[in-house]
């Protein structure tokens, strides 16, 4: 690309540039499905047909955007002021546990008061196991990088306990599942497609993070410490709430993430609610280096390599976690990149 | 133009010129979803071999199996997906499958679905499940014949009730040939975790088992460990344990569930497809009892097959009351049976099993 | 009560085994200032590779040096990106995992059900790992490599003023760790299970990361980390067998809280022993 170019167009070279290197990633993967005797053409057709190429295909995709949107914003929305947060797992799964209570205990409520009480029990859930963490760096006794990742274990084990336990469904055969949500607690989904009210959380919290961040003073001071954390705390700037709240909300996120799969997916809480969604959101988080608009993309382009790991194993007889070197032959390329421009 | 600009141009244009056609119309496609993979040499891979069976039986099906698949989300995807690719039996072939199956069984009413274990139907889904605890109770017999220090472990995976009913059976039977016999159950929380299986069959050992039986998608984990420490090996799912443990090697369960596949395949065809809830026994054809190993004494092969004949005969039943469980409360009365239709709601574990059915 | 307690240990032994390698592995990789999430990652490079060496060869020993290589040249790719690229250690920690994960189903589709020897009786790596947890405490502390990977991970700008170069010797560690983590993989699908399916580690790449800082650092406080930890894996397990009504998830959940209890309560301590370094990576004026 010739300078001239760059220098006009920053965004434009900045955008092939990254394509390119999604290219790069893609050959890589190519390559490796060859060295195993598959068709790497074929699946990329496949994958790309059977995700982008029907409505349904869409919709699923939008689907699984849902949850990682979240998750990601629960990274993003700390990360802001370099606080690393690893627990949007943990911060999930309690959000479901939260959200399930409220929908066995308050089963009761109308049709339009129970999804909203479920959504603040995440939302709560997530929020407060977050914050833990955050109270823990405030006070400078535990970086919230390690709690926040011990914490995920903690939370999952949690959730097997009540299901095993005392939420266990008392109808079906000794499973390990709690009893099924009344129709009152499953969120509403747009016509026959899966997509349900998790999208308007996800969109919202997003815009209104971008909103908050570029207009108002608080958006300005979060800024400030995210720039010169010291000069920052020198004017005033009361550091550690900070820190605390911007783990509740991202935890929040992430809870309201777990409500969401739990009350419109899955309809009860089980051991397997999440295939790694605050994982994957921590990725995608750093992909997007916590832009908005990076987290919709990169959320796009994972659920598209995930859902197409099933298709991949359909038609090509290729174990369908093979994609997973594709996903981490993307962030490799586009980390080390992101890397060398420091 | 950059170098990065080409790379994506061609790489798109590559992938457009790569599409290929459309394979013919089979007479009927098929979808398989397992949990695991078919390798697994238990759970997973007794219900490929079935599927094999079929295709051997009728060539003129195609199959689209997808392994290793999660249950929840992820499994609606992948039916829906098959339903796409044309298939029009959908094999959900783990117990959790059961209510994404409902949901799509419901969005495609001319689709069929068969779910193995489940409990709840729509007009276009069948349930089927082999009655195992007859079997169990034969097994249990050839094991209390065998064990030399009447004690037997058992690894489990989950407390569900059709689970329990096999421990309570496989006990009733090793007591009803030694009245010593205790079974101790452990369960891993999982269908499949082969680290926690190895340390749950040591810990059983260690306390003095030398009979290991084992509930989980594959039972060749715990099957090794008993050979390894020169222990007895009770198999279940698959017949292809027997070869992990030569010596030690006492009996198993196998589901063989070919034909009844092939039933149901024919039945799509034809049309005769209804929902039903099909619960066979040994006396069907997909359940059977594997070959007896060398350890096992020669004069339980006869009181096994004695009373094989008898339940076959209806003579004998294997939760012949009076029972208690291992809390000591009544359970079955004198005189009455638990009947093998309502295994799911067998939540407790008989006297003589030393656990807790969670 | 002998005997509980000898099923517990040996227990505790068997399921902490692949813990302590996992937990050497990554405490090399700390002391030297580099933070890898995807130790899990290796770990499963490791396990599928020294299974399939292991049905080949039907050598166990073969099987482990595979292993061994296989995890220490999959961590490079990790190195390479922390260190040349300076990409986040975090990420590309968790992008590793991922990899591993997929790369290790790829090459195993064939292996599932296949049946290998596995470790003998008397399991070399069991025995030999204590010992090892002691020699990785002498090197850190009595060699010079060891002593100048500490300072590196410290502060690397010291050590390049020293005369130094910090990238090389993160190399060797990241390359040491790999190998270390390969054989923690290697140990479980040859010694504990004697099997291979996917993922199956299960998380134990990321106890071995709790395990570090539960361990401060210390090789040989790391040994008593992973016996805890893998005890508490047997124990509630040995406690069904018992009959003994203990959840078994609040059981596994102790080990958690105790890390986190200990580093909180510890804090001026926890700050002494973290490598200074840790989530930095050192860059050196050209």
């Amino acid at each position: 690309m010739s300078d001239a170019f760059a220098l006009r167009y920053p965004r434009a070279e900045a955008l092939a540039r990254f394509l390119g290197l999604l290219a790069f990633a893609l050959a890589v993967f190519a390559a490796v499905l060859l060295l195993f005797g598959k068709n790497p053409l074929r699946a990329y057709v496949d994958v790309f047909a059977s995700t982008l190429g029907t409505a349904y295909g869409w919709s699923e995709t939008i689907v699984k955007m849902i949850p990682l949107m979240l998750t990601a914003l629960a990274v993003a929305i700390p990360g802001r002021i370099w606080l690393i947060n690893v627990g949007g797992e943990g911060q999930l799964f309690i959000g479901a546990l939260a959200a399930t209570g409220a929908a066995l205990y308050l089963a009761f409520l109308p049709g339009w008061l129970l999804p909203v009480v479920m959504a603040g029990a995440g939302a709560l859930g997530g929020g407060l196991w977050a914050a833990a963490s955050g109270f823990l760096h405030a006070r400078g006794w535990v970086s919230e990088t390690i709690s926040t990742l011990l914490m995920n274990y903690v939370a999952v084990l949690l959730v097997s306990f009540v299901v095993f336990g005392p939420w266990k469904d008392p109808e079906g055969v000794n499973y390990p599942q709690t009893a099924e949500f009344v129709p009152a607690a499953i969120l509403p989904t747009l016509g026959t497609t899966r997509i349900h009210l998790g999208l308007v959380f996800a969109l919202a919290a997003l815009v209104l993070w971008a909103l908050v961040m570029r207009r108002t003073r608080w958006g300005l001071e979060v800024r400030a410490i995210g720039g010169n954390a010291e000069a920052a705390r020198r004017t005033g700037i009361p550091i550690g709430r900070y820190v605390v709240v911007l783990m509740f909300i991202g935890g929040g996120l992430a809870g309201l993430a777990g409500m969401a799969e739990v009350s419109a997916i899955q309809g009860r809480l089980r051991p397997s609610l999440s295939p790694g969604y605050g994982y994957s959101g921590f990725l995608i988080a750093w992909m997007a280096r916590g832009h908005p608009a990076g987290i919709v993309a990169a959320s796009f382009g994972l659920a598209v390599i995930t859902a197409g790991g099933d298709i991949l194993q359909m038609t090509q007889a290729i174990p369908g976690s093979v994609v997973n070197i594709l996903m981490a032959v993307m962030l490799f390329v586009v980390l080390g990149r992101q890397g060398a421009r420091r | 133009m950059s170098r990065s600009l080409v790379a994506i141009l061609s790489t798109i244009a590559v992938i457009a010129v790569a599409a290929t056609g459309e394979p013919a119309d089979p007479k009927l496609k098929v979808g398989v979803v397992h949990l695991g993979s078919v390798n697994d040499g238990g759970y997973n891979q007794a219900h490929a071999d079935g599927i094999a069976v079929m295709k051997k039986n009728l060539p003129e099906v195609e199959v689209i199996q997808v392994e290793n698949v999660a249950e929840g989300a992820d499994a609606e995807r992948v039916m829906e997906n098959m339903i796409r690719q044309g298939a029009r039996l959908i094999f959900a072939a783990s117990f959790g499958y059961l209510e994404p199956a409902l949901r799509v069984a419901q969005k495609y009413p001319d689709v069929k679905f068969v779910h193995p274990g489940g409990y709840k139907r729509l007009p276009n889904v069948t349930t089927y499940w082999a009655s195992t605890p007859e079997a169990f109770y034969l097994m249990g017999m050839a094991a209390g014949k065998t064990t030399k220090t009447n004690k037997i472990g058992y690894v489990v995976a989950l407390p569900i009730s059709f689970f329990l009913a096999n421990v309570n059976a496989f006990e009733l039977g090793a007591r009803a040939v030694n009245p010593k016999v205790e079974t101790r159950v452990v369960f891993t929380g999982t269908f499949l975790d082969r680290g926690k299986e190895a340390t749950a069959a040591n810990a059983l050992l260690d306390q003095g088992v030398d009979v290991l039986g084992v509930i989980v998608d594959s039972p060749i984990t715990v099957v090794q460990v008993a050979e390894k420490r020169n222990a007895y090996a009770v198999g279940f799912h698959s017949l292809a344990a027997q070869k992990f443990a030569p010596k030690g090697w006492i009996t198993g369960v196998a589901f063989t569930w070919g034909n009844l596949y092939t039933r149901f395949a024919r039945q799509v065809m034809e049309g005769t497809f209804k929902s039903e809830n099909i619960l066979g026994s040994l006396k069907d054809d997909f359940l059977t009892l594997a070959p007896f190993g060398p350890a096992v004494p020669a004069d339980a092969v006869g009181v096994v097959n004695t009373r094989k004949d008898e339940f076959a005969a209806g003579k004998a039943h294997p939760f012949q009351g009076p029972l208690r469980d291992n809390k000591g409360v009544e359970r079955v009365k004198a005189g009455e049976a638990f009947p093998l239709t309502d295994l799911a709601k067998m939540d407790w574990l008989v006297e003589g099993v030393i656990g807790q059915p969670r | 009560m002998a005997a509980l307690v000898r099923s517990l240990l040996s227990g505790a032994v068997l399921s902490g085994t692949p813990l302590l390698y996992a937990t050497l592995a990554e405490l090399i990789s700390e002391r030297a200032g580099v933070v890898n999430l995807g130790l899990e990652g290796v770990m499963l490079v490791g396990a599928v590779s020294g299974f399939i060496a292991a049905f080949h060869t039907g050598s166990a020993s073969v099987a482990i040096v595979v292993a061994a290589l296989a995890g220490g040249v999959f961590n490079m790719v990790f190195a390479y990106l922390v260190l040349a690229r300076r990409a986040n250690q975090l990420a590309t920690g968790l992008a590793l995992m991922f990899c591993g994960v997929g790369l290790s189903a790829l090459m195993g589709v064939r292996y599932v059900g296949s049946q290998i020897t596995g470790l003998p009786e008397h399991d070399p790596l069991v025995y030999g790992a204590v010992p090892l947890a002691g020699l990785i405490w002498w090197v850190l502390r009595s060699t010079r490599w060891g002593l100048t990977v500490r300072a590196v991970g410290e502060n690397p700008v010291a050590a390049f003023a020293a005369g130094r170069d910090p990238h090389v010797l993160q190399y060797q560690a990241l390359f040491v760790a790999g190998l270390l983590g390969g054989i923690a993989g290697a140990h479980l699908s040859l010694g504990v299970a004697r099997t291979w399916s996917e993922w199956m580690t299960a998380g134990r790449g990321f106890i071995a990361v709790a395990l570090v800082i539960f361990a401060r650092w210390h090789p040989l406080r790391a040994v008593g980390g992973a016996l805890l930890f893998g005890g508490a894996i047997s124990l509630q397990l040995s406690m069904q067998a018992r009959g003994v009504p203990i959840s078994p998830f609040i059981l596994d959940m102790l080990p958690y809280l105790l890390s986190l209890a200990v580093l909180a309560v510890g804090r001026g301590a926890h700050r002494h022993a973290a490598p200074g370094s840790l989530g930095r990576v050192f860059q050196g004026t050209p």
